[in-house]
């Protein structure tokens, strides 16, 4: 007989999910004055006045994530992963107009 | 650790490119060379995820003297792949630090050992004296969350769907060693998830080690390339081709969009690369995004008698230079 699962609701955390700054320092694995160095640079737009009571939008845990394992996994600082950020969106950005550009030639290969 | 278990031994120097008398820095030049290299977020190699994880593994042990000594006792003449049976006296020996904060304010285990070989989490895992669950016995720990990646194609972010999901597990058994098990689980994830986002999955973490509140497991979405239609947060763009007389002329034509085609008004006179809008007709969400429509003016071969009498009519009786601006 085959195996019968319940099926799990996931909850989308979209741009209208703003999460405490506590949780969020453990969802990313960074540290309450890494998110404020990151915040001070742009990555993040929190909301609050005092960084202990920083909310800030779901949608920013994928660029903080990328930014922990940046700085976790090549041992770069807070300006080193702040550059590779957008670096790699703008490289992200332009291979999504490069690939537009090919399709409008007819010469999209992949 | 049960003696039954058998395994495939891994050579961690060979995996990071260094003899087995590298000195601490040259193991770590290798590591950050070969983590610049296979990063997934970073690299373009076919086999960066599995390539990087495999340095990841290697560096863990190397980098801790104590993991490094242990390992070091297994002798050098294994070779990668071969039959492995930790030894039973495992460990041994060794007096280990406390498991505190090495890392200042990163204190937190920054790998998920679900990512590790058998050979890992048997050798160095939770449950082991290296491990951080042997390690956390004697204290209080919270259950923590889990995170994994997902890869979903654009339809199924489009309509929401249901995934099969086989996820590996840290579990203690009853003799205190933690050994990773296989469990799957079947997820609605939910319509207008985009590229990049989360998903929450509330209790599927790690379960709490004093009966407490389970983890939490999050789930980062990729959406999988689309052979149509290119994504950019919630708005997609599909290029179209049209003729030159329905450019020209203007026409109705029928456009795909992620909830079925529809039709769409080109106006006289366009020209490739005009962009035109369908709103409300990319991913759902709480702002639904837009289609963009993008054209393609192709061109009919002239490849018959009659084909070739159209262009030639053309030649004559249509005033037009495209190179005019050129001033040539």
């Amino acid at each position: 007989m085959a195996d019968v699962f319940d099926l799990l609701e996931a909850e989308l955390l979209d741009e209208r999910h703003w999460i405490a700054i506590q949780e969020l320092c453990e969802l990313v694995q960074l540290d309450l004055a890494t998110i404020v160095e990151l915040a001070e640079q742009g990555v993040v737009a929190p909301r609050g006045v005092r960084p202990a009571e920083w909310f800030l939008p779901a949608a920013a845990m994928p660029r903080l994530r990328l930014a922990s394992r940046l700085m976790h996994d090549l041992g770069v600082n807070v300006s080193g992963a702040v550059l590779a950020v957008e670096l790699l969106e703008s490289r992200r950005a332009l291979e999504q107009q490069l690939r537009l550009l090919e399709d409008l030639l007819g010469e999209r290969r992949d | 650790m049960p003696a039954a278990i058998e395994m495939q031994y891994r050579d961690y120097y060979q995996m990071l490119g260094v003899e087995r008398s590298a000195t601490a820095e040259d193991i770590k030049k290798a590591y950050r060379r070969l983590a610049r290299k296979y990063h997934p977020d970073v690299s373009k190699e076919a086999n960066a995820e599995e390539r990087f994880k495999e340095v990841q593994e290697a560096y863990e042990v190397l980098k801790d003297p104590e993991k490094r000594a242990a390992y070091d006792q297994l002798g050098a003449n294994w070779k990668s792949g071969e039959q492995f049976r930790p030894p039973p006296d495992w460990a041994s020996g060794f007096e280990f630090r406390g498991r505190g904060a090495p890392g200042g304010a990163h204190a937190q285990q920054q790998f998920d050992e679900a990512d590790f070989s058998e050979f890992f989490s048997s050798l160095f895992g939770g449950g082991t004296p290296f491990g951080e669950a042997g390690a956390a016995r004697g204290g209080v720990r919270t259950a923590r969350d889990h995170h994994a990646r997902i890869e979903i194609d654009l339809e199924e972010a489009f309509r929401g769907g249901t995934r099969m999901l086989e996820l590996k597990r840290p579990e203690l058994r009853p003799d205190g060693h933690v050994e990773l098990k296989a469990h799957t689980i079947r997820v609605a994830i939910p319509a207008g998830v985009t590229d990049g986002q989360q998903v929450r999955l509330a209790g599927q973490g790690e379960p709490s080690p004093r009966g407490g509140s389970p983890g939490d497991l999050y789930l980062e979405v990729k959406i999988r390339p689309h052979r149509l239609y290119q994504l950019d947060g919630r708005d997609v763009t599909v290029t179209l081709p049209v003729t030159p007389w329905e450019a020209a002329l203007g026409a109705t034509v029928s456009v795909p969009t992620l909830g079925g085609a529809v039709e769409m008004r080109i106006p006289a006179g366009a020209q490739s690369g005009r962009k035109l809008r369908l709103r409300g007709r990319g991913l759902p969400g709480a702002a639904a995004g837009d289609q963009y429509v993008l054209l393609r003016v192709a061109l009919p071969p002239a490849d018959t008698p009659q084909a070739r009498a159209l262009y030639e009519q053309m030649q004559r009786e249509l005033p037009f230079d495209p190179r005019a601006g050129l001033g040539g």
